[in-house]
């Protein structure tokens, strides 16, 4: 389980994030809505683990991230994975890149092993390469360029490249903001594979729709902290908090 | 296309008057001296230039046009800083390095270093801050960080090795300063490079040779640079 | 400067050791130290085999391929390298000066006194001479062919204005040069005076290119005439021209005493070897396009105590 507890976090004095609290389980889905510039970012990045925020806790599986020495919280990073906005593919092969996650979590002595086989002829490709571009269905592009792929392509490489380690949490922000509906299905497809591997799943978004589709739970985020977090139904059809009411009504228009 | 001046470029190759490996030996020289400091530098150039990328420290803004300077220096002044630095009244004057090779190695990595750095650093700043990012959150170390920044840089890395190349086998002043220009009586190279050998020919008015001499060291700067692009294209981890 | 390097043929060496005993006979007793153990103990080899000798000579000398000619006699004698560096007369005794070298070959002997003066340079010998000529376009436009003077030539240039290239390197020519117009009782200077800070063969080519005159020595200007088109109008001594164009090349050691790294004992050896009757011979067998270079002038049966010491010495005048 990720949890924070009341984390605040501020950009040259300017509070971005301000008294958060969540916590996310194994093998859910969990959407964060709200407008554009509200700390959505901000708030993966402390649950990815590669932002300590100025206040608050951060726990993973119990641990206390930012009390941890440096190998234990690379230890506790390495549970949970990622995927941007944009791809942001390496300049390599779709290969390459899917492997990536797997390859830093390999010995040193391994890794040239391989670097130097590599120059000989192909290594093969790991069974979780191919199963992860799998679950895009993308299992063809395997010995393409990275940027020889289109957008959706591209995104749903980056997909794999997370799931490709079996990380325990997975975060994407906005990760179908600039797809056509094919590919975003897509991705909506793979996140659901995800969670039935008891993947915990958050997603940043500003798209209510898609929060409603996928998400078992949903928080609101509208620029101090969560107004509101509970089951994706109840926010959508019953809120308790008037500001959440009227955002998902359309009233509140930041 | 006018064929005369291949021809004759052709026809003083074969009738040098030079003696058996002469030229070899100091197209060796030439290459061990700057690869040998290039190499040097690259070991140098990319960790500073990564530093100097990933983090802000004060007075970063100065060793930057310190650098920028540096690719400005001129040779002859390096060659004499280098030369009053191992002379036996220097402070490396015990290590005996007047006239050697190891010296025309020290003056080269002065000349070579500023460009690689800088070059790399603009190739490094310009890999984007997504894909820093990615690697990190996708587990990897401070270390594979770094190695997946200079993979995306590898084409300006590349460019910056060969602008440090260039500028070191192609330099005159300071390693005729420092190295001597010494060709053994068995007419071996010790620390004569293509160029000094050249700048030697042009100064007793054997232009000819001399030319012949500057199509070699263009063959070789040229052949040099083919291998590196084409490492950088089939090169590592594709 | 003794740089180590593994040392090769032992045979060779050895036989001609003693060889070298022989033929270099009181010079080698001079270098005292050579090692050479009367060529008859169980190590025969010379105790300098494998060391490196540092010389710093002219461009004049290095340039006409004397020593390229003559050093693989002495690297077989003793098994030693040379490692010889062509700078002018001025920073090749500087190199010394700051014992980067080991043996210093030069011709400024004002200079040369100098070095010996402030206790850098010890055990001066006369080596060889040439002649300093000045050369010019054929078609001669100052009108100094022939002239019995060189100081009247200079002057005759300088009065028509006629382009006179300069060394303008601090090296031995462009030391006599500039002797030579104070002797003429001209300061040079203006359109017609070019310093090209070059060595001999660049301000030839740079002669030949402006169609001007300049002061050469003989040995750079015949190794080098068939790619030049200038002449010579004024001869030296050696072919009958005016003494102030004699050019007298002496070699030193580098001071043990101020540098202790020197290689005092190899730079005695090269000393003794190249003073010696047969390398003399050897220097003054030594031609380019079918002409003698160097004149040698070590080997005489007349004392010449001016050699060792800085000219003028004597004990009474000067106590240093």
């Amino acid at each position: 389980m990720i949890r924070l507890s009341n984390v605040s976090h501020a950009y040259d004095g300017e509070p971005v994030v301000d008294d958060a609290s969540l916590s996310v389980e194994p093998g859910e889905v969990v959407a964060i809505i709200g407008p554009s510039g509200v700390g959505k970012t901000t708030l993966l990045r402390v649950l990815s683990l590669s932002l300590e925020p100025d206040a608050g806790t951060v726990e993973l599986d119990g641990d206390s991230v930012w009390d941890a020495d440096e190998d234990r919280r690379l230890a506790l990073r390495r549970r949970v994975g990622m995927v941007f906005q944009d791809a942001s593919l390496f300049d390599a092969t779709v290969a390459r890149n899917v492997e990536y996650g797997l390859r830093v979590r390999r010995g040193w002595n391994d890794r040239i092993r391989d670097g130097l086989r590599s120059v000989l002829g192909s290594n093969g490709t790991p069974r979780a390469v191919e199963e992860a571009l799998d679950v895009v269905g993308l299992s063809d592009t395997l010995d393409q360029e990275a940027d020889s792929l289109s957008g959706g392509e591209a995104q749903r490489v980056s997909f794999a490249r997370a799931l490709a380690y079996e990380p325990r949490f997975l975060l994407l922000d906005e990760p179908t903001s600039d797809l056509d509906p094919r590919n975003t299905g897509l991705i909506e497809d793979a996140i659901r594979e995800a969670r039935d591997r008891d993947i915990g799943v958050v997603v940043a978004t500003h798209d209510m729709h898609q929060a409603e589709r996928i998400a078992d739970r949903v928080g609101v985020l509208l620029g101090d902290g969560f107004t509101e977090i509970g089951p994706t139904e109840t926010i959508f059809e019953d809120p308790s908090d008037e500001r959440t009411r009227k955002f998902i009504s359309g009233e509140l228009v930041y | 296309m006018p064929l005369e001046p291949v021809v004759g470029l052709l026809q003083g190759f074969l009738d040098l008057p030079f003696r058996d490996g002469y030229v070899p030996s100091v197209v060796y020289v030439s290459l061990y001296v700057s690869v040998i400091a290039v190499a040097l530098s690259t070991l140098f150039s990319i960790p500073a230039a990564l530093a100097m990328g990933f983090t802000d420290f004060p007075g970063k803004q100065f060793v930057k046009s310190v650098i920028n300077t540096g690719m400005g220096f001129p040779s002859v002044v390096v060659g004499l800083l280098v030369l009053f630095a191992v002379s036996n009244r220097g402070p490396l004057g015990a290590l005996d390095l007047v006239f050697t090779k190891e010296a025309m190695i020290m003056s080269q990595f002065v000349l070579a270093t500023p460009p690689i750095t800088a070059i790399s650093l603009a190739a490094i700043t310009g890999v984007s801050d997504n894909v820093r990012d990615a690697a990190r959150v996708l587990g990897g170390t401070r270390l594979d960080t770094a190695l997946v920044v200079i993979k995306e840089a590898r084409y300006g890395i590349a460019t910056a090795v060969l602008a440090g190349f260039g500028r070191a086998i192609s330099e005159v002043g300071s390693v005729l300063i420092v190295g001597g220009n010494i060709t053994g009586a068995d007419g071996v190279s010790k620390t004569r490079t293509l160029t000094t050998a050249i700048q030697l020919e042009a100064r007793q008015g054997r232009y000819e040779t001399a030319m012949v001499l500057g199509a070699v060291l263009v063959a070789v700067v040229l052949t040099v640079n083919a291998i590196v692009v084409r490492l950088g294209d089939t090169g590592v981890n594709r | 400067m003794s740089k180590q390097r593994p040392g090769g043929r032992e045979g060779a060496a050895s036989r001609r050791a003693f060889l070298a005993a022989t033929a270099t006979g009181a010079t080698g007793a001079l270098a005292g130290c050579v090692g050479l153990g009367g060529g008859r103990s169980d190590d025969q080899r010379p105790g300098v085999a494998g060391e490196t000798l540092t010389l710093t000579t002219t461009t004049s000398t290095y340039d006409t391929g004397l020593l390229d000619e003559i050093h693989p006699d002495f690297e077989d004698l003793y098994g030693a390298t040379v490692d010889a560096v062509a700078q002018g007369t001025g920073a090749a005794l500087e190199t010394a000066r700051n014992g980067d070298s080991d043996v210093v070959m030069v011709h400024a002997r004002g200079l040369e006194d100098e070095f010996m003066r402030n206790g850098y340079g010890i055990n001066r010998r006369d080596l060889m001479f040439n002649d300093f000529v000045i050369v010019g376009p054929e078609d001669d436009p100052a009108g100094i062919e022939g002239a019995d003077s060189a100081t009247e030539a200079l002057a005759t240039i300088a009065d028509a204005g006629a382009t006179f290239v300069s060394r303008g390197d601090n090296s031995g020519t462009h030391t006599k040069e500039l002797n030579l117009w104070e002797a003429a009782g001209v300061d040079p200077g203006g359109d017609w005076y070019q310093e090209t800070g070059t060595g001999m063969g660049e301000a030839l080519n740079v002669a030949t290119q402006q169609g001007a005159y300049t002061l050469s020595d003989r040995g750079t200007f015949i190794s080098q005439r068939s790619e030049i088109d200038l002449v010579v109008l004024v001869q030296g001594p050696i072919e009958d021209g005016p003494e102030i164009l004699a050019n007298p090349y002496g070699i030193m050691a580098v001071n043990p005493g101020v540098h202790e790294n020197a290689n005092y004992d190899l730079a005695m050896a090269y000393i003794g070897w190249i003073t010696s009757p047969g390398t003399q011979d050897a220097i003054s067998n030594y031609q380019v396009n079918g002409e003698q270079l160097f004149f040698p002038e070590a080997v005489s049966e007349d004392p010449n105590f001016q050699q060792y010491v800085p000219e003028g010495w004597s004990n009474s005048s000067d106590s240093e």
